[in-house]
């Protein structure tokens, strides 16, 4: 049964042109991706309009490629530039612009790319076997339940403080005030709009994130001398991580790939949170370490993450018909016009059609690796291009990538000022990676506590009530005791300032 | 060669930032070539391509609905159309770059009941005669559905437990002040009983009430189809005023003696001042697109009913919802 599906769903896809469409979404995905400033979400709605003269298979293809290969793609900025391509990228730059710093791009291109395609392949089969059970399960986690999970993701500021809590902690909260201007998600009331219509939507996340990363290094390579800068002139060879590596790091990647298809798989809850978890793991079990020792794991665990998110939020999409993030929200409303209507009988009824797709995922998966794999030769020539040339160049995307976000020019305002920002948080050894987080997760937290209030008319008891909210608080707890634990024993005099 | 390498790199990095950029960066250079409309008497409309301001996010219904209509439609309009996503603030940020262009027509908006919610929720503070209608092109009923094996069979039953238990039953929508929570809040002050409203992102109340969060939801009746079909979700109930094609069985609001609409629109405008000639120009378009029969099949794939009408009905329309709307934001204490 399953056997016969599978060999129908290889007969749609193996056409030359569904094949072609593979190699132009993966190949689009990837450039949307590792730019700064353009996001794979603007790669797929850039292709939506030519789905609409394709077949429904060949169009899912295409878009599928996009998204997949624009996750992949993320970390390509991240780790040269230290700019994230997309927000799920934000928890490699941690460690891979380290690295790069250090000379040891390549490598860590190339393991990005190996634990992204891993994750993927593995959310795959996640997907063929056991979608149907994750469903049920994901549509279980409610607002009270969604609440504990971004709390816990909120632990990991922990991690990413470079050693000084304090100032991780504030940088947070400073993220959570910004994400508080505009209407508010469930009442409507305007908070901090100042009368001001252009903020009532309040601040897109999109172009501070651009700003807070970009603006600071476009800055500090203005402003610093030839000697200050790091310079990358040590031939950047394409050195690949060796099979030790990948064995030492293979336990860390399939665990970061199921807690991205987990999350990925809980609709609303988002995928940057799944890369940060997993930036956490490596960091708690790998000891990967932002600027003092970055390690390959730190750039293996958030990469595994967020492209098990890729597999995971089509668990909802295709069983239930609920979109589990922005990009597959596009994919429902592309499957929808061709007349599939995603859902409980979409395998029951279009059996071939769900096959075909997860055949054209095994593809996409081998295409990006592939197109990866050959991109990170060309993608590490750009270390050469002189600072002059190149840090204009990014500042453009920038501006560009900020308007494109909603077509509005408030949007690169926003990014400036974030940038401004982040700076002046930089210089004064305030970590911004935390901003980022409370940025990302702000509103999904707000919209869980609120919502889940609501639903227990105002009764706090709502939030220990499922094993799963339990489960996610106690982790928190026990998160917080350790590191205070570890952290209160050896403390240094002057915590270590971060580099920007 | 290895000179020039870093050169093409950058200048491969910046072709996709352009198709972006021009995408965007072309129409909004238009509003500011006064140029050409120097001779705007002769009606030689249009001459270039006419942008849709579309308020919510692409890959959405609205998104989808005007993507396809400017796709058929372009053909008889002469030119290009020109869709651009500009969401956020229930609306109010789309509306308000509409209304800030010059009314030549090279600018319209894809509205719809969010005119009036987000005037009335004061996200902005002009209202429909802001803009003038060109044309209608679908309606979308509202549906109330419960999980399958909930004990309640109708919209009474629901309703007459919700009357006995007051503040227990709970009902999804998708949002604060939009169009599905109006239609619940409607629903329940007809019965006059006290249900919690639960505020739910796009699309997420179906998700929660699959998960039993919620014991009811006021969804578009398109979002539901598909577990209706599978047997995971009873539709109660469903606005407008004849019963929809996918679901014979289930009655409308009407037949449970409710007196009222509630049925979410989907049009066209253009600020105010602009001239006749041109809105009659797209009128026509629209006219040819909704009518088409490609866009008659679209429309049944996504579960929505065609229902062209044209500008000057429209205006009396909209003007009429907009009444009711205010009305019903009042009830809810929404209203500003």
């Amino acid at each position: 049964m399953v056997l016969d599906y599978l060999l129908a769903g290889m007969n749609l896809v193996t056409d030359v042109q569904v094949l072609a469409l593979i190699v132009l979404g993966v190949t689009v995905g990837i450039m949307f991706g590792s730019m700064p400033g353009l996001t794979y979400s603007m790669g797929i709605i850039l292709m939506l309009p030519l789905t609409f003269q394709l077949e429904s298979l060949p169009a899912v293809a295409l878009l599928l490629g996009v998204y997949i290969g624009g996750m992949t793609g993320g970390s390509v900025s991240a780790i040269l530039l230290g700019i994230p391509g997309t927000p799920s990228a934000a928890a490699t730059v941690l460690d891979g612009f380290q690295l790069t710093k250090r000379g040891d791009a390549a490598k860590a291109l190339g393991t990005a790319v190996f634990s992204s395609i891993l994750a993927g392949l593995l959310s795959l089969v996640v997907l063929v076997l056991v979608a149907p059970q994750i469903a049920r399960i994901a549509i279980k986690f409610g607002p009270a339940e969604i609440f504990a999970l971004v709390v816990f993701g909120f632990s990991t500021i922990c991690g990413v403080s470079a050693g000084n809590l304090l100032k991780g902690l504030i940088s947070g909260v400073i993220g959570l005030l910004v994400m508080t201007i505009g209407l508010d998600p469930v009442m409507g009331v305007p908070r901090y709009t100042f009368g001001m219509s252009r903020l009532m939507s309040g601040v897109d996340l999109l172009a501070a994130m651009i700003g807070m990363f970009a603006i600071p290094q476009i800055i500090a390579n203005f402003t610093a001398s030839d000697k200050e800068v790091y310079v990358v002139d040590q031939k950047v060879s394409a050195s690949f991580p060796s099979w030790s590596e990948i064995r030492r790091m293979l336990p860390l990647m399939i665990r970061c790939a199921l807690i991205g298809i987990g999350i990925g798989s809980i609709p609303g809850s988002g995928g940057p949170i799944a890369a940060f978890l997993g930036y956490d793991q490596a960091k708690r079990k790998q000891g990967a370490g932002g600027a003092d020792k970055p390690s390959l794991e730190g750039v293996a665990g958030p990469e595994a993450a967020n492209n098990g998110v890729t597999g995971g939020a089509l668990i909802p999409l295709l069983t239930l018909g609920i979109p589990g993030d922005p990009a597959t929200a596009i994919l429902l409303g592309a499957l929808v016009i061709h007349g599939l209507r995603p859902g409980p009988l979409l395998f029951k009824e279009y059996g071939d059609f769900v096959y075909g797709v997860f055949v054209a995922i095994f593809l996409i998966n081998l295409a990006t690796l592939l197109i990866q794999f050959f991109g990170i030769r060309l993608f590490v020539k750009i270390l050469g291009v002189q600072r002059y040339y190149l840090y204009p160049t990014i500042l453009v995307l920038c501006v560009v990538g900020a308007f494109a976000v909603n077509n509005n020019f408030f949007d690169v305002y926003v990014m400036f000022f974030a940038g401004v920002m982040g700076y002046l948080l930089q210089k004064y050894g305030f970590p911004t990676t935390p901003v980022i987080l409370a940025l990302v997760l702000g509103p999904t937290i707000e919209d869980g506590f609120r919502r889940a209030l609501i639903l227990s008319s105002g009764d706090l008891l709502v939030f220990v009530e499922s094993p799963v909210s339990i489960i996610f608080l106690s982790l928190t707890v026990l998160v917080l005791a350790k590191f205070y634990l570890s952290s209160g024993g050896s403390r240094q005099p002057g915590a270590r300032q971060p580099k920007a | 060669m290895k000179r020039w390498l870093p050169l093409l790199l950058i200048i491969s990095l910046l072709v996709p930032a352009l198709l972006v950029g021009c995408t965007s960066g072309d129409q909004e250079a238009a509003p500011g070539t006064n140029g050409e409309e120097a001779d705007e008497k002769k009606i030689d409309f249009p001459t270039k391509p006419v942008e849709i301001t579309v308020l919510f996010g692409a890959g959405g219904g609205q998104d989808l609905i005007v993507r396809k209509l400017a796709e058929i439609g372009e053909e008889k309009l002469g030119q290009p159309f020109v869709v651009v996503n500009r969401t956020g603030a229930g609306g109010a940020v789309g509306y308000t770059y509409v209304k800030d262009q010059k009314p030549d027509g090279y600018n319209i908006v894809a509205s719809s009941n969010s005119i009036s919610t987000a005037y009335h929720k004061g996200n902005m503070d002009f209202d429909y005669r802001t803009f003038r209608g060109i044309a209608m092109v679908v309606k979308e009923p509202v549906s109330i559905a419960v999980k399958a094996d909930a004990p309640w069979k109708t919209l009474d039953e629901l309703f007459a437990y919700a009357k006995e238990h007051p503040g227990e039953i709970k009902i999804g929508n998708s949002g604060v002040g939009s169009f599905t929570h109006l239609t619940g809040v409607a629903v329940s002050k007809f019965y006059g009983a006290d249900v919690v409203h639960v505020p739910f992102g796009k699309g997420l109340a179906v998700s929660a009430l699959l998960g039993e969060k919620i014991d009811a939801s006021v969804q578009l009746a398109a979002e539901v189809m598909n577990q209706v079909e599978a047997g995971t979700v009873r539709l109660l109930a469903v606005t407008g005023d004849k019963r929809i094609e996918a679901a014979p069985d289930v009655p409308t609001l009407k037949e449970y003696g409710y007196d009222g609409n509630l049925t979410l629109y989907r049009s066209f405008h253009a600020p105010k001042d602009t001239p006749d000639e041109v809105i009659a120009i797209l009128e026509e378009v629209f006219k040819y697109a909704v009518e088409s029969e490609e866009f008659a099949e679209f429309a049944k794939e996504l579960g929505v009913q065609v229902s062209f009408m044209g500008a000057e009905e429209l205006d009396e329309f909209v003007a009429k919802d907009d009444a009711d709307t205010a009305r019903l934001m009042e009830l809810i204490g929404l209203k500003k």
